[in-house]
Formats: structure tokens, C-alpha cells, sequence
């Protein structure tokens, strides 16, 4: 391995190898290095996101797996059957799966985690509030009853947003969001069990041999040690200490850095699922930005497309509407607002905000949180560059930490705001919350914003349930369009997300949930 | 004597207590609170999630009351369980505080020796090429920020000549034991130790020079090389030990500080301290644990002056006549 950046003759020597290695089939085994920036716990019925969904999406295994296309995968369930009516799916589970401890996986554990998921995950109302009951006939079929039907159902069910978890473990009644298995001593029900867990230094898994999947998972061990200083990642990635890290948080512009690095290779793939969106939040309740031609002048004077191109280097698309572009309901049929200055200028004086004595039509604070910097940052300072142009002077605040930020912004105490979210593959999930009117509250990544329109409320409750794809396809366009003609949140480009990995790591998985899917086929080495 | 010790003890107790209340209070004023942070990081939360967690931690009740309770834990022994990682604050010291005291003694033992070295040195020659070399090296090394220091000493040691580890404190890879493990640790201490002992280095060698400086100048000196003793008898026996005790001051107070000290080197080089642990906490608004680790802190450097003292009568019997 080579740990000086690489020379051309050096790439021409490691091509070399590579041909040669490519000859000798490909053995099981390996241990897989990548890094962690810490998690507060490894159960991901209580927690969303990818710093315990990375490791939970491997120790934990859900009722079914979404594969290319969204296609749903049998996993923990090998078959299903959806009733005519859509307010029932009956499950039948594998034969002869177990727990880490060796307790077999019963329908009573399906039944437990759903309820655990439901009660205590932050989407857990979303996703499943609407079972009423849950029949457990027997260890092996479980059969879940709606209120209304939920066609999302499905998606909700891979490992990432419904881990199947122990009873026999959980089921104590001490509480669920802070149980010391979350992070001591956890069973596990997926391809890999953790054999070490120190926050402080690492978390290292190994691979399960009683995993149900007969076979899988081909990996030997998977080891994650803490690293949180960013120019430290860099540095291991170049080296190539580290074989693979998802969601890397690297800068546009340490692409072609790391690209340089012999063997390394970046991607975007395996983000669609997620749909990690960025947008610009501005609070409805005030003036100026209750006036929706004020915000119609914004999106005319901020080129969402030049961000895309020259602050991302390219290598994000520029985000058109609620959805992401990878969701199976995107569609760009939305409405436009072309860069236009003189035309925003001209909006901004016809709705009664022309240029005052001072040089300026108003000024505001636009508050960039503390988290994902390499994106928020750059597109406040573009923004406040922007408006300057139009005589509207932005005065950037920059949050000292998480907390801080996240106060201001649940206590809707904040002009406007960077701000973005995860989309999830069913919109019901990530996308609703933001603009239900029932769902104006002084909670985080609420509809923080105060937007309420009873069209919207009404294509969103018909979106819910619409079990047509065909028909909930058309619901989601008229959303799309409505919000973007409402400017409810102003969307930027989408999240710059990468995985920089090894390139003798092979058989990463080829699926929307890309890197919070579990690491069946993966190998490193030769 | 004892007197002396006893007021000393119950100054200390006080003092404490008052770190305790002012450390509260401040926590308990800056915005955010554990459950919001939580929240954040689980990535939202129904409203009756954010309430039933709010109770769990209580801080549904009055200021007063969760101070009330706060100190009555602490003065039982009990500083409460990580909001975070849902564990007692005091394993969770207990579990970092090694990782911490081996970087820290390390370095100072390291600054402390080469600093006094070579503050001596330019003291003897203070008008050599060598003294002024001492000079700009202690002053780059005191103005540089550390971290910067760490990360070049990365780009250096382990990216260009690939000879050390880039962090962490142990290799993943592999489960070493017994001497393997130990030369393993020893091998991930070099980079860190070296940058953190730049920064000391720094103080120890302008210390030591100034004070030497002084010293050489003094009567007794002048005595010493009139009754013809040997020039190194003179600069070891005579001049270093009563050059020594600021040395020896600042090294007390300086050990006592070790977290502060330790933080930015432990981020970036992502050694398991109490460092990382501190400024963790802040981020996450992990009260309980920031708490246990500032209260831990004031007693170590309460512990630390108390030793310093006990040093000083060692080196300067002067000092216990008195």
C-alpha cells in the first residue's frame, strides 16, 4: 500500500496489481475498517439516523430488505400477504432464526418491536400509528391490523427503521430510550453481533454464524474506531487506514483529493432512500416572510443551480421540491423560479418593500446550525452575498453547538434558517412532517416554519392512504407542486453525500438504503 | 503545621462547593438543555416523548430543587448518570481518566526534563548560536496553535514517513495482550505526547532560562566559583536547585489543568481521555457528566497545590524551617 499520494506511475503500478489480483477468485472473509463519530446507542427502534443506523442496520435484521428499484425483499419475513381491504399484512417468518444468545425469533418479538418502534422511535407515530392490533397465532406468522391503510407500510419495515429486537432483553420494563442493553452486552438479531463496544476508542462486530441467511454475511469482522477531528478522516482516508466511510462529510473540494489517493474511490450512491435534503427555512409568522411574494422574490434572487455547480463542484443536483430526486415519487414537473434579480428587485417593491433612506428594504438573521458545516456554510455565505444585491442586508449567526441552535429553532425563536432533513423512502415519514398543520409544534424538524394550507392538509391525508400507486403517484406531484408554489421551505441543492472506500472492498450494497443496508456480500481483500 | 493543613482542607471544601453551585448555575443558564440535544440527535420527537424524557431527568423541577438535589448526590459520592450515555458519570470518568494521566505525564515528564535541560543550557551560553536556537524553537512552539502542531506532526510521522499510527490508542485490527499491547499503546503515545510536550516544552525552557539567569547572577554563586568548585558542581548543586522551584510551581499547576490542557490533542488524534469526554459533554449538553468532570478537576487541582507545596519542602528545605 502505498501511503504517499499517488504518481501517475504509481496508478500505472497499482493497475497492474489489480489485474493480476483479479485473476485469484475472490475468498470469503476480511475484516472491514471504517469510523464512527459516536452514538448514544446501538438500538435503532429508539434513535434515527446514520451514527447508530450504520452499526444497527448490521446487528439488528428487520422483517424485509429494499433492494434496487425499491423493491421489497424478503429478510426476517420470507413471504406476505397483503388483505384486499389494505387494513391487514400477515407475515411469515423464517424458520430457525435466533438472537445473538440464542433464543429463537418469535412473532412475539416481531410484535414487541413494532410496538417498542411505534412508542418510542421519533417517526414511530408516522409509520405505525395507525396499527390497532397486532395477532400473534403463531411463533412463526404475525399479522398486523390498521385503521386505515398504509401504503408505506412495507418500506417501513427494513432493518434501519424497524430492527427486530429481543424481548426476553427489552421487555423488563425499565425504559426503552435510555435501557442499559442499548448499549451494554447487546443481542442482536442481524448478520453481525458486537464483540467490543467502547465508546471511547471503537466498536468492533464480527460475523454471526448462526445468521439465518445460510452463507451471509461474508465479512469476518467490522471495525469502526471513534474518529471525530475531520482533517484527521482525511488524512486515514488518503492513507488508506480506513476502507470505508459512509456519509464521509467531506468537502466538494476533497474530491479530487482523495480521488488522487491510490486505490481510494468515491461515490453518491446508496443516499436515494435516505433523501437527504437542504433547504432554506424561513419563519411564516412575521413579516416579511408571512408575504409569500417576498418569498417568491427570495427563490427568484438565490441560483440554486450555480450552488449545485460551482460551490458543489457538480457533484449534487439542485433540489427542486419537497422530494428528493432519488425518491420514487419525485417529480421536476414543480414550479420554477429562474434567477432573476431585476425581476425579484421589482416583486420586492411591487409587495410594499422598496429601498428606505438606510439603502436597504429589510434586514433579517439567517442562522447556520452547527452540524453539517461543509454544506450550510458555503450556502449562507452565497445567500447573504445574493440578497446583498438586492438591498437586503442577512446577517449570518453561527450556532456554537447543536443545542444552542436547536432551541431557537423548536422555540420558533429565529428569522430564517439553513436547515435540512432526511426524506426517507415514504414520504409520510420525512416529507409530511413539515407541512402538516397538525404538526406545528416547538418540536425539532416539525413544521417548525408555522405553514398551514387545508389544500395541502387535504392531499396529504389522501396521499397517506392511497393504496393505488398510480393514484398516490399523482398525489405526491400535486404536493410537490403546491409547495413549491407556496414556498413553504425554500429548497436548496441537495446534501453532498459520499461514501470514499478502498478499492479492493467489493459487493457493497447496490440499493437505495446503500450504506444503512446490511453488509451481506461484502469482502475486502483479495 | 497541622493548622496550617487543616485551614488549607477546609479552604478547599468550600471552595469546591462554591465550583459546584457556580457550575450549575452556569450550565442551568446557557440555552439547550440534554433532552433537546437528544432530540436532535435522535432526529426529532413527538411532543409527549420530549416531556416523559424532561421528567425522567427532572428537569420538570425548579431550578432549586434539581441544585438541591444535585449537591446532595455529590456529597454522597453520586454525580449522577450520563443523560447521554445512560451510565454512571463516575465510571465513565474512571474508565478515561488513564488514557488522560498516561498523555499527560508523559508529556509534562518529557517537557519538563528537556525543557530544564535546555533552559539551562542557554542560560550557561546565552550568547551561542545553540541558546538562540533554544529561543526560536521554545517561542514557535509556544505560539503555534496545537492542534495545527498535532496535524503537521501527522502529515510528517505518519503520512510522508509512514512510521507512526494517525490515532487512536490502540490498533482495531488486532487483539493484542500483555507486552504486545503495551508497545502497541506506547507506539499510538509518541504522536500525541510530542505534540502536547511542544506546547510544555515551551513554558519549561523560558521558565527554567529566566530563572537560571537570575540565579547565576547571585552572590552565593559568585561564592561558590571563588571557593573553586568545579563549574558543573556549581550549575546542578547550587544554582538549578534554587532555580528550580518556579519550574516546579508551574508543573504543580499545570497538572492540575491536565483537561484543559489535553483537549485539543485528544480530538485530534482521537485518544479516549477525559479531553474528548469534556468537550463531548458541552456539545451534547450532557450536564450530569460535564458536572462530574469540572468537579473532578477543581479537586485535582485543590490535590495538586497541596502536593506542589509538599514538593517545595523537598527541594528547598528553607521552605519547612519556616
Amino acid at each position: 500500500m502505498f501511503a504517499k499520494p499517488a504518481i501517475p506511475f504509481n496508478r500505472i503500478v497499482s493497475a497492474a496489481f489489480a489485474a493480476t489480483m483479479a485473476t485469484s477468485a475472490l475468498a470469503d472473509g476480511g475484516t472491514l475498517t471504517g469510523y464512527t463519530s459516536g452514538y448514544r446507542t446501538l438500538n435503532p427502534a429508539v434513535q434515527s439516523g446514520a451514527a447508530t443506523g450504520a452499526p444497527g442496520s448490521q446487528i439488528f435484521a428487520g422483517l424485509v430488505l429494499v433492494g434496487k428499484d425499491y423493491e421489497i425483499q424478503p429478510y426476517l419475513a420470507d413471504s406476505w400477504t397483503v388483505a384486499d381491504d389494505a387494513l391487514s399484512v400477515t407475515f411469515n417468518l423464517v424458520d430457525g432464526a435466533t438472537f445473538h444468545d440464542g433464543e429463537p425469533i418469535t412473532s412475539e418479538d416481531v410484535k414487541f418491536s413494532l410496538e417498542a418502534v411505534k412508542a418510542n422511535h421519533p417517526f414511530g407515530k408516522a409509520m405505525f400509528g395507525k396499527i390497532t392490533e397486532i395477532d400473534t397465532p403463531d411463533p412463526d406468522t404475525v399479522v398486523v391490523h390498521f385503521s386505515e391503510p398504509v401504503p408505506g407500510f412495507l418500506y417501513s419495515l427494513q432493518p434501519l427503521l424497524m430492527p427486530i429486537i429481543p424481548e426476553h432483553i427489552y421487555g423488563d420494563g425499565q425504559e426503552l430510550k435510555t435501557h442499559p442493553r442499548n448499549m451494554e452486552n447487546v443481542v442482536g438479531s442481524g448478520p453481525f453481533r458486537v464483540v467490543e463496544n467502547n465508546p471511547a476508542e471503537r466498536l468492533v462486530l464480527e460475523k454471526n454464524p448462526d445468521f439465518f441467511i445460510e452463507g451471509k454475511p461474508k465479512l469476518d469482522r467490522m471495525v469502526y474506531p471513534l474518529v471525530k477531528d475531520p482533517l484527521t478522516r482525511m488524512l486515514m482516508l488518503e492513507k488508506g487506514d480506513v476502507d470505508y466511510a459512509a456519509f464521509a462529510g467531506i468537502r466538494p473540494t476533497d474530491w479530487p483529493r482523495l480521488e488522487r489517493a491510490d486505490g481510494v474511490e468515491v461515490t453518491t450512491d446508496g443516499y436515494d432512500a435516505i433523501g437527504y435534503v437542504h433547504y432554506l427555512e424561513l419563519n411564516l409568522r412575521e413579516k416579511p416572510f408571512s408575504d409569500l411574494a417576498v418569498r417568491k422574490a427570495l427563490a427568484h434572487a438565490i441560483d440554486t443551480d450555480f450552488l449545485a455547480k460551482v460551490i458543489f463542484g457538480g457533484k449534487t443536483a439542485a433540489g427542486t421540491g419537497p422530494l428528493h430526486t432519488g425518491n420514487p415519487f419525485y417529480t421536476a414537473d414543480v414550479e420554477i423560479y429562474e434567477p432573476d434579480l431585476d425581476l425579484a428587485a421589482k416583486m420586492l417593491d411591487e409587495a410594499g418593500y422598496p429601498v428606505g433612506a438606510d439603502g436597504k428594504r429589510f434586514s433579517f438573521v439567517l442562522d447556520v446550525p452547527s452540524w453539517a458545516p461543509q454544506a450550510h456554510v458555503p450556502m449562507a455565505e452565497y445567500i447573504q452575498a445574493q440578497l446583498a444585491k438586492i438591498d437586503i442586508a442577512v446577517e449570518l449567526r453561527r450556532a456554537p453547538d447543536f443545542g444552542t441552535w436547536v432551541k431557537r429553532i423548536a422555540a420558533w425563536d429565529y428569522d430564517a434558517t439553513m436547515n435540512g432533513s432526511f426524506n426517507y423512502p415514504d414520504p409520510i415519514i420525512g416529507v409530511h412532517r413539515h407541512f402538516d398543520c397538525d404538526n406545528i409544534q416547538n418540536v425539532i424538524w416539525s413544521n417548525t416554519q408555522g405553514y398551514c394550507n387545508p389544500e395541502m392538509d387535504k392531499l396529504l391525508d389522501a396521499a397517506a392512504i392511497e393504496t393505488d400507486p398510480a393514484k398516490r403517484m399523482e398525489l405526491y406531484a400535486q404536493i410537490q407542486k403546491l409547495e413549491t408554489e407556496d414556498l413553504a421551505l425554500i429548497y436548496m441543492p441537495q446534501d453532498f453525500s459520499v461514501t470514499v472506500y478502498r478499492d479492493d472492498v467489493k459487493g457493497l450494497p447496490d440499493t437505495p438504503f446503500g450504506a444503512l443496508a446490511p453488509f451481506l456480500d461484502v469482502t475486502v481483500g483479495e | 503545621m497541622l493548622q496550617g493543613t487543616l485551614n488549607r482542607l477546609v479552604n478547599a471544601a468550600i471552595l469546591l462547593v462554591a465550583v459546584l453551585v457556580l457550575n450549575f448555575t452556569l450550565i442551568h443558564i446557557a440555552p439547550g438543555d440534554p433532552v433537546e440535544a437528544i432530540v436532535g440527535e435522535m432526529g426529532g420527537a413527538t411532543p409527549e416523548m420530549i416531556a416523559q424524557m424532561r421528567a425522567q431527568y427532572g428537569l420538570d423541577q425548579p431550578f432549586i430543587v434539581q441544585i438541591g438535589t444535585y449537591l446532595g448526590n455529590v456529597l454522597t459520592g453520586d454525580l449522577g448518570m450520563s443523560t447521554y450515555y445512560s451510565r454512571p458519570v463516575t465510571g465513565l470518568i474512571a474508565e478515561r481518566i488513564g488514557a488522560t494521566l498516561l498523555l499527560v505525564v508523559t508529556a509534562l515528564l518529557v517537557a519538563l526534563i528537556l525543557g530544564t535541560v535546555l533552559g539551562v543550557f542557554s542560560a550557561r551560553k546565552r550568547r551561542s548560536v545553540l541558546s538562540h536556537l533554544v529561543t526560536v524553537i521554545a517561542l514557535a512552539g509556544f505560539s503555534a496553535p496545537v492542534f495545527w502542531v498535532g496535524i503537521m506532526l501527522i502529515l510528517l510521522l505518519s503520512v510522508s514517513i509512514p512510521l507512526l499510527p494517525i490515532s487512536g490508542m490502540t490498533s482495531s485490527s488486532a487483539d493484542l495482550t500483555g507486552i504486545a499491547h503495551v508497545l502497541d499503546v506506547l507506539h499510538h503515545l509518541v504522536l500525541p505526547a510530542l505534540t502536547l510536550a511542544t506546547i510544555y516544552l515551551a513554558f519549561y525552557s523560558r521558565l527554567s532560562r529566566a530563572s537560571m539567569l537570575e540565579v547565576l547572577g547571585s552572590d552565593y554563586i559568585r561564592t561558590a566559583r571563588a571557593k573553586g568548585l568545579p563549574q558543573r558542581m556549581v550549575i546542578y548543586k547550587h544554582a538549578l536547585r534554587n532555580a528550580i522551584l518556579p519550574v516546579v510551581t508551574f508543573a504543580g499547576l499545570q497538572f492540575g489543568q491536565l483537561i484543559s490542557g489535553a483537549v485539543l490533542v485528544e480530538t485530534v488524534f482521537a485518544w479516549p481521555g477525559l479531553g474528548t469526554l469534556a468537550f463531548e459533554s458541552i456539545l451534547r449538553r450532557d450536564t450530569p457528566t460535564l458536572l462530574g468532570i469540572l468537579f473532578f478537576s477543581s479537586m485535582m487541582v485543590v490535590v495538586m497545590n497541596l502536593l506542589t507545596d509538599v514538593v517545595y519542602r523537598l527541594v528547598d528545605p528553607r521552605i519547612q524551617a519556616r
